[in-house]
């Protein structure tokens, strides 16, 4: 029924041609161009404002691309209607740094806040009264670690629970690929290992693609397969983990006056 | 360092400037001092014409001494013969009367033995058609005796087989005190009060709810009829809100005649431009990150609003209305002066029998009202924001 083609190692989950993203007079993204295949684990990384939550929102259809070609699971976003682009969205799943739960909802809300792109508005309204599909929202949880959480209040929570709770929600959506902006900028180390580990395990056991931006470098290195360095909208590097060297990260944050064009990689 | 202001010496143009606004602003008090008719002075040398109202406010007349009754009920056919005569007990409290059955048109004596001394006795016919007609008046002596004229009226005669009874009522006030009159209507007033406050408010929140959103900058959007939308709606809202209570009250007193419905309406209408205005801001503050994640995901709008931005939303909203219905029995009290019915009805219709003690029962009680319900709105208040 679906006109959208199932990913095969053949095909790139996300494909940007040139792709840019301005506001006003302000070009956040230019010349992007990337593949992301099937299963890989792509770290994002690039100091405040290079761009990386506009890339996330590019590549989970939150935004349009003002120039060149943002393709998802092999449909062009910018082409397709409202309605087209959603039915891609539900298989895009999205976690965020600061978590975007409602906090006064009890947890079961939040994770089927997951179902929403398959529910329609009648049963989310239902769902709301008397939550539906307990069962899928409790192994979601007992898969991030917390089952006996099903009924909290989601503001009762610790940050790294309500960490938890986001992926959970992610899982119920069960999208093909999982994109997390900063998911731990707002975690103390230890909740930012476990956090990164369930990620990665994630990631190891279902075999949906990771695309992780990190504010921090090392993370990258231990977690993934993949490093893309943006600096000022633009990539610097994208290469395997292994070829990343200390000169290439250092190269990344480096303070440079404005109008450093030839920082600019190929 | 040319470009300190503040080290600038001042033109003469700006003295000037400063002085002419000075004279402005002293002729504008001096005028509104004339024009308010203002005499401080009065405030005190009056001070007396307030004193008998003041008492009468802080006396409220909210206790009375009850009255009570004591009755002997007898059976008296007239004429004799149709129907059934008294039995007289031997002692104890009885009335008796002279014969046991008369004609019409005629007098007997009524007497009556150990009875409450010292008090007040109504005689009464009971008529077989269950009419009361008063009779003859007596006092008890020390011995609870009295003798007292009865005179047979032709009404009093047997109809169809039924007869007249005669009965004495005694009449005493109790020692126990009692509400007055005043406090049971003001009682009664004030819970009508209440209620219209709380139909005003609950009307109020359907019409706010749906409006409420339209008028919220992060709902409609920045698309163009989102932004007509968004501007329509809040100029309604700041028109409305520029009407008081009163002026509704008085328009909706001449549509819908003096009484509680008309203030209903005209609380309403007041309370739809306040609460929409305040549930549209509402709307605004919320956290959109819950909406994006659901949009990102592939929810519709729709979705997003029931599923991140209603919980979100939904507690500010009922301590909103909790508040409003606080300020509508507020309001009520001034409405019912104009018409709107409630406890300002009562309270004006007092005020202008020059009732002072009674009007300030209906003061007071407003004032325990709306101290309870403004304790108990912002104990909800607390627990829900």
């Amino acid at each position: 029924m679906t006109r959208i083609q199932e990913p095969t190692s053949r095909n790139p989950v996300f494909e940007l041609k040139d792709a840019g993203w301005r506001t006003g007079d302000l070009q956040i993204l230019a010349g992007i161009n990337l593949c992301i295949w099937p299963g890989e684990r792509v770290a994002l990384v690039g100091a405040s404002g290079a761009g990386k939550t506009t890339l996330i929102n590019l590549l989970n259809g939150s935004l349009l691309p003002s120039e060149g070609e943002v393709r998802v699971l092999g449909q062009n976003m910018a082409r397709l209607s409202p309605s087209a682009r959603r039915r891609v969205q539900r298989r895009i799943g999205t976690v965020y740094q600061q978590f975007h739960l409602v906090d006064s909802l009890r947890v079961v809300h939040n994770v089927n806040a997951g179902h929403l792109g398959h529910w329609s508005l009648l049963k989310a309204a239902f769902s709301l009264v008397w939550p539906l599909e307990v069962e899928t929202a409790a192994h979601a949880l007992a898969q991030v670690g917390i089952p006996e959480k099903l009924y909290e209040r989601t503001d009762r929570l610790s940050g790294g629970q309500q960490q938890r709770v986001a992926l959970a929600r992610v899982l119920v959506q069960n999208p093909e690929a999982i994109l997390a902006d900063e998911p731990i900028s707002n975690l103390d180390p230890e909740r930012s290992r476990e956090i990164i580990n369930l990620l990665y395990r994630l990631n190891r056991q279902t075999g949906k693609t990771l695309v992780i931006s990190l504010h921090t470098i090392e993370y990258a290195f231990s977690h993934c397969q993949r490093i893309i360095g943006l600096r000022q909208g633009r990539i610097l590097f994208d290469a395997p983990a292994s070829e990343v060297s200390p000169e290439m990260v250092a190269a990344l944050y480096r303070i440079q006056p404005s109008g450093a064009e030839d920082d600019r990689a190929a | 360092m040319d470009n300190q202001p503040w080290k600038k010496s001042p033109s003469p143009w700006k003295y000037g400037r400063s002085a002419l606004l000075a004279v402005v602003i002293i002729a504008a008090y001096i005028y509104s001092f004339r024009v308010t008719e203002l005499d401080l002075p009065r405030l005190v040398t009056d001070f007396p014409k307030a004193v008998p109202i003041l008492q009468d406010f802080l006396t409220p007349d909210v206790l009375a001494r009850g009255e009570q009754t004591e009755s002997y009920v007898i059976n008296y056919p007239v004429p004799c013969g149709s129907g059934q005569e008294a039995e007289i007990p031997d002692s104890g409290p009885r009335i008796v009367p002279s014969v046991p059955c008369s004609d019409p048109k005629t007098t007997i004596t009524v007497e009556g033995f150990d009875l409450r001394p010292d008090t007040k006795v109504q005689l009464r016919w009971l008529l077989p058609d269950g009419r009361r007609l008063r009779s003859a008046r007596a006092t008890t002596d020390g011995n609870g005796h009295f003798n007292v004229e009865v005179e047979i009226r032709p009404i009093v005669a047997a109809k169809e087989g039924n007869i007249s009874q005669l009965e004495a009522e005694l009449q005493w006030e109790s020692t126990g005190l009692m509400p007055s009159e005043a406090l049971k209507i003001t009682f009664a007033k004030i819970v009508e009060t209440v209620f219209m406050a709380l139909m005003a408010t609950t009307f109020a929140c359907l019409v706010a709810f749906p409006v409420g959103f339209l008028g919220a900058r992060n709902i409609m959007g920045t698309g163009p009829v989102g932004t007509v939308v968004y501007y329509i709606a809040r100029t309604i809202f700041n028109l409305m809100r520029s009407i008081e209570a009163l002026v509704m009250a008085v328009m909706f007193a001449i549509w819908l005649g003096f009484g509680p419905f008309a203030g209903v309406m005209a609380m309403t209408v007041v309370t739809v431009a306040s609460l929409s205005k305040l549930f549209s801001e509402a709307i605004e503050s919320i956290d959109p990150g819950p909406m994006e994640a659901i949009v990102a995901a592939g929810g519709n709008r729709l979705q997003a609003i029931v599923y991140a931005v209603f919980p979100q939303v939904i507690p500010p909203f009922i301590a909103f209305a909790i508040y409003h219905w606080d300020i509508n029995v507020r309001i009520s009290t001034i409405i019912g002066f104009v018409g709107g019915g409630g406890i300002g009805l009562q309270l004006q219709t007092w005020i202008n029998q020059l009732a002072y003690n009674k009007a300030g029962t209906a003061v007071w009680a407003i004032v325990i009202v709306v101290t309870i319900l403004d304790n108990l709105s912002s104990q909800i208040r607390k627990r829900l924001v």
